[in-house]
């Protein structure tokens, strides 16, 4: 007991903050208080569906909302559990030096792996609070977005502070977790913490069972049609969406394996050279930090491509609540394509950060052998952007592939929607960049010191 | 006799490629540099020894332009490395200085060529051209067949062999290394040292090395001494005055009785490396 106690002080002699460091505690919180901050509203906008007049006054639609609600919400699971990963993974990885002096002074890994965690959850809890005052903060602005046809208003989006506490406990649940598995990737010693050299590899099988569950997937989607059954062509389609994401999550990293091994080939400047590298390094943890982006890309397609076809075939003068529901829905894809675009581009950001820190020695001595910092953010750049197109350009084209009949005839009678849908994607990527750009500071940091 | 200055070095028989004059730095309180004094002929090897804090390692930055002296200019080839910017420093030490490190220089994403091949393109080298190279030294250096391994599947002095390679495969006329040895065995470090002087000083160019370990510094032409930011040519004499003027009067860093053991840089040369011819700094495009 008094070796813990002791352990503790040593703990919070060692939580004081050291120059440059600013930016890697405020990174964590800044991508804790966004998850919580959207998290708190995502669920706030599906909750409104339960009680909200707008519901009160088309009953018939009450099921279609709420369905499409517990749909947004599920979409959005992912890629908040990336960005509080990457948050919680950053906020361990930190500490890495001073874990190694705890060693030193007799702290068992489990003792010390323990406190980390606790300290990575102590950050994540000042991200969480302060996401908590965002999503106050940003209620009034959210409360503006209508649905058929009203604003969704301030008192249907206060959540019940129960619920609030609930979320914020699951998040902190979250931190702890993923802080949990961060650690289990870097070796604890008392000479150091370093992280571990070999990734595990990524089979062909994947790409085998992949391209075999496409093909059953293909071939559901084009007689989608055939039962004739509403009920059926539901179950067919939720079953494809699932099954489209699983195929996506068993090719991607063997498809990023592939293309970074024919960059590296090619590639002729150092900077091509790294980027392709970094990705070969650990092709499934490339895949992880984009994973979420290639679901948002398949949603946008598929959602996007029906609701143009559902607007290019209604029928003139339908009822005022059917062409509200389509307004809705576009609305609500909208709002969550976006969300998850921001979410990616903080999980960029976060997990840049992180990575800076990782190898700070490395950086520091290719400055000194004289590598220009801009080979150094060019290489980094690389190994991020070039995941990011291809994982939603690819993700796009499997969707398209998959609902081709629909896209073809989404081509044909509302093409306009289809360079929307594009423009979106071209934003979302433009997002992961910037999200990228806010970690240049840390290296600028790591080469200071 | 010709003149020597009081660091030991003998001007007159060759030609200064490096010059620092009244370098002082300071980090707080502490005083890592002051007023050094010191010209490095091209072509000999120097190593500077000297006690944790001595500040051998900020002496050792300062010359290679990583540092910035609070006070002092540094000459390199007639170029003035203390008046560059940041950006023109990064570029002397990529094209004309080469680096050996105790650790952590080598990329670990990296094969053992494409390290090496690394420092060619950062001068604008394409890879088809800069990996034959790369290929050349290594094997050169005694790594043949090793061209495609990672780093963390070379041993310790492997790594190091690699890194000589990459510090040398540029032409670089200069290179500066930092307890080259100081993670290896006394056999891996006496392999590492005799590829080092011989891949240097064996061919005509310089190295300026920073060691503990006084069997290493035996293996150089000159050993200086840093004692509380003060260079000097004595390992435990009071330190030499501040004012190193080259011309004063001074003497050589006379070779220790032990040191006659060791092999020299040119017996390192002749050995190994003699089917090597010694390389401009400009001509490394012809490197094997």
């Amino acid at each position: 007991m008094n070796k813990f106690k002791s352990m503790v002080s040593i703990l919070w002699m060692l939580s004081r903050p050291t120059p440059g460091s600013k930016a890697v505690v405020a990174l964590p919180v800044v991508a804790f208080a966004l998850v919580t901050a959207l998290s708190l509203i995502v669920l706030a906008g599906a909750m409104s569906f339960f009680t909200t007049p707008v519901i009160d006054a088309n009953p018939d639609l009450a099921g279609t909302y709420q369905m499409l609600a517990g749909v947004a919400l599920a979409l959005m699971v992912l890629p908040l559990l990336t960005l509080g990963g990457s948050a919680a993974r950053l906020s361990a990885r930190r500490r890495d030096e001073r874990l190694s002096t705890l060693r030193l002074l007799g702290g068992t890994p489990a003792l010390v792996g323990a406190m980390t965690v606790v300290e990575s959850t102590a950050v994540a809890a000042v991200g969480i609070c302060a996401g908590v005052v965002l999503y106050a903060a940003a209620l009034p602005a959210v409360a503006l977005i209508s649905f058929q046809g009203k604003a969704l208003g301030l008192a249907a989006l206060w959540l019940n502070p129960l619920l609030v506490l609930a979320t914020a406990a699951a998040l902190m649940i979250l931190a702890a977790i993923s802080a949990t598995i961060g650690l289990r990737q870097v070796v604890l010693s008392p000479l150091g913490v370093r992280t571990r050299a070999k990734a595990p590899t990524v089979h062909w099988v994947r790409f085998a069972l992949g391209a075999g569950a496409a093909v059953v997937l293909y071939v559901l989607m084009a007689n989608l049609t055939a039962s004739g059954s509403l009920a059926v062509m539901i179950i067919i389609l939720c079953g494809s969406f699932a099954g489209g994401m699983a195929l996506l999550n068993l090719v991607g990293p063997f498809v990023l394996k592939w293309l970074a091994g024919r960059g590296l080939r090619k590639a002729q400047t150092p900077a091509r050279l790294l980027a392709a590298r970094t990705i070969l390094e650990s092709p499934k943890a490339a895949w992880r930090q984009v994973s979420s982006l290639s679901m948002t890309s398949f949603i946008a397609v598929i959602a996007g491509t029906g609701l143009a076809l559902l607007n290019a075939t209604a029928p003139e003068g339908g009822n005022a609540a059917d062409i509200n529901l389509a307004t809705d829905m576009r609305t609500g894809v909208l709002i969550t394509v976006v969300a998850s675009f921001l979410l990616v581009a903080s999980s960029a950001g976060v997990n840049q950060a992180a990575a800076i820190l990782d190898r700070s020695g490395l950086y520091v001595s290719l400055d000194r052998l004289g590598m220009p910092r801009s080979v150094m953010e060019a290489a980094r750049r690389r190994a991020v952007m070039s995941p990011v197109r291809i994982v939603t350009i690819g993700s796009a084209a499997v969707a398209a592939i998959l609902l081709f009949p629909l896209t073809g005839a989404a081509m044909i009678f509302a093409p306009l929607s289809l360079v929307v849908i594009a423009c979106v994607l071209a934003s979302g990527i433009a997002l992961v960049w910037l999200g990228l750009a806010a970690s240049k500071p840390v290296l600028g940091s790591v080469l200071a010191r | 006799m010709p003149e020597t200055t009081a660091d030991g070095h003998s001007g007159g028989m060759t030609s200064t490629i490096l010059s620092a004059r009244s370098l002082s730095k300071r980090y707080g309180a502490s005083i890592a540099l002051n007023n050094v004094d010191v010209d490095i002929a091209a072509g000999e090897s120097v190593a500077i020894m000297g006690s944790s804090g001595s500040g051998k390692t900020t002496l050792l930055h300062t010359l290679a332009g990583i540092t910035a002296p609070d006070a002092g200019t540094v000459h390199y080839a007639g170029t003035e490395v203390t008046a560059l910017n940041e950006t023109q420093r990064s570029k002397l030490r990529r094209e004309a200085f080469g680096f050996v490190f105790q650790s952590g220089l080598l990329i670990p994403e990296l094969t053992a060529i494409e390290n090496v091949a690394l420092a060619l393109m950062l001068n604008g080298v394409p890879r088809r051209e800069a990996e034959p190279q790369a290929a050349g030294w290594l094997s050169h250096l005694g790594l043949a067949g090793m061209e495609d391994r990672r780093i963390g599947e070379l041993s310790g002095g492997q790594a190091q062999r690699v890194a000589i390679a990459r510090a040398q495969v540029t032409g670089a006329g200069i290179v500066f290394a930092d307890e080259p040895t100081g993670a290896l065995d006394s056999h891996t470090s006496a392999e590492v040292m005799g590829a080092l002087l011989g891949a240097t000083a064996g061919r005509g160019r310089t190295l300026v090395l920073v060691t503990h370990d006084p069997t290493v510094a035996a293996l150089c032409s000159r050993t200086l001494y840093m004692h509380d930011g003060v260079l000097s040519l004595s390992p435990s004499a009071p330190p030499a005055p501040t004012q190193l003027i080259p011309g004063a009067s001074g003497q050589h860093a006379v070779p220790s009785p032990g040191m006659a053991a060791h092999p020299s840089a040119g017996q390192f040369a002749a050995g190994q490396f003699t089917s090597g011819q010694p390389i401009s700094g400009q001509n490394w495009a012809e490197q094997p």
